[in-house]
């Protein structure tokens, strides 16, 4: 049977149609907190699986067919087209690779290179009071200073620690573990919030305790420059937008060590940091 | 070395952000921030200042005696280049 989504994300309208149920189930377990009237269609996309070889598809109008071999390998494929296509569509925003969580309304933004520990650390810090603003993209307007939600769900490269457990109903692919937003320990931040601090992670398997320490602004801007994806659709190379950011709030470097610890250190961080 | 006058790179965009350079090279896909020397050395690297006046002026401005002044450009200079940030560096 026919299967429609409708997503309203960063202001666009998109459309996922699919009738084939692993491929549906994947789409609407990872995009359905963001279902919405969607107004007019931006983004137009099917889903499915073909008859014969186990090979799933995407396509978004006006575009080629893309086939991928594995659930982990489509929802990657899909995750790219629609950031991608995202950035295009608004262009006046400044995209990080970065999560995203609000404490008192105030957005705190999780940097770090892959697998440095940031959807774990986001993770965890749901159970800490923190409520859910965005996973992947964090999407900046440089005019206001706000990060807009993008609740695409969770995911985590592999199990968290066992004093952050996972439900039971997540969606798992062949590559990583995808929490929907209707499944995670705090509410979903659903407006644009004001940034508050950047944290950039680094995972330090040696390290006994978590530890943080300011970072100037030049640093600051520099990292983050690094970790935005669509640097050129700003003045400057993308440049004055990183230090904007940076120059504006509060820029740390985050030692991960033992999670629990590196909530409490965090928490108390932006505490201190009001 | 002395006598040389070293030249940033016209095509790297660099802004200064609280006393430290932040240098964007497009061409390497690499950013780089300095830290306070280093951005003072750098703004002299307009291939008009030998690197002997660039020691000087960083002893006048940071205090240091001449002997360290000069290890301390040499070094910088050393690493702007084999970051490629030189124009005589890329030739």
């Amino acid at each position: 049977m026919a299967h429609t989504l409708t997503l309203r994300v960063l202001d666009q309208g998109v459309r996922v149609d699919g009738a084939e149920p692993t491929s549906k189930t994947l789409v609407t377990a990872t995009y359905g907190a963001m279902r919405g009237d969607p107004g007019a269609i931006d983004l137009d996309y099917t889903v499915g699986r073909n008859i014969g070889p186990a090979t799933f598809f995407m396509r978004r109008q006006g575009c080629e067919q893309r086939t991928a071999p594995d659930t982990g390998t489509f929802l990657a494929r899909f995750d790219e087209d629609i950031a991608i296509e995202l950035q295009k569509l608004r262009r006046d925003l400044y995209f990080v690779h970065a999560a995203v969580l609000t404490l008192a309304d105030v957005a705190l933004m999780l940097v770090a290179q892959a697998g440095g520990g940031k959807s774990t650390t986001c993770w965890a810090l749901l159970h800490h009071g923190f409520q859910y603003l965005s996973d992947e993209l964090g999407p900046v307007d440089l005019k206001t200073l706000e990060v807009h939600p993008y609740a695409r769900a969770l995911a985590l490269k592999t199990e968290p620690p066992t004093a952050y457990p996972l439900p039971s109903n997540i969606v798992r692919t062949s590559r990583s573990l995808h929490v929907p937003g209707d499944k995670l320990p705090a509410r979903l931040h659903k407006r644009p919030a004001p940034l508050g601090a950047v944290f950039f992670l680094r995972y330090d398997p040696l390290a006994l305790a978590p530890s943080v320490r300011p970072i100037s602004a030049a640093e600051a801007a520099a990292r983050l420059y690094a970790n935005t994806l669509n640097p050129l659709a700003h003045p400057g190379d993308g440049l004055d937008g990183a230090i904007q950011i940076a120059r504006a709030v509060g820029c740390f470097e985050l030692v991960t060590a033992d999670l629990p610890a590196t909530c409490v250190l965090v928490t108390a961080v932006l505490n201190a940091n009001k | 070395m002395g006598s040389e006058c070293p030249k940033r790179r016209s095509d790297v965009s660099a802004r200064v952000v609280e006393g430290e350079m932040v240098v964007l090279d497009r061409d390497a896909s690499l950013v780089h921030q300095l830290n306070v020397t280093a951005s003072f050395i750098w703004d002299r690297c307009d291939g008009r200042c030998t690197v002997s006046e660039i020691a000087e002026q960083v002893a006048g401005a940071f205090g240091t005696n001449p002997d360290a002044s000069k290890e301390a450009v040499t070094a910088a200079l050393r690493r702007f280049a084999e970051l490629g940030l030189l124009e005589h560096a890329r030739d």
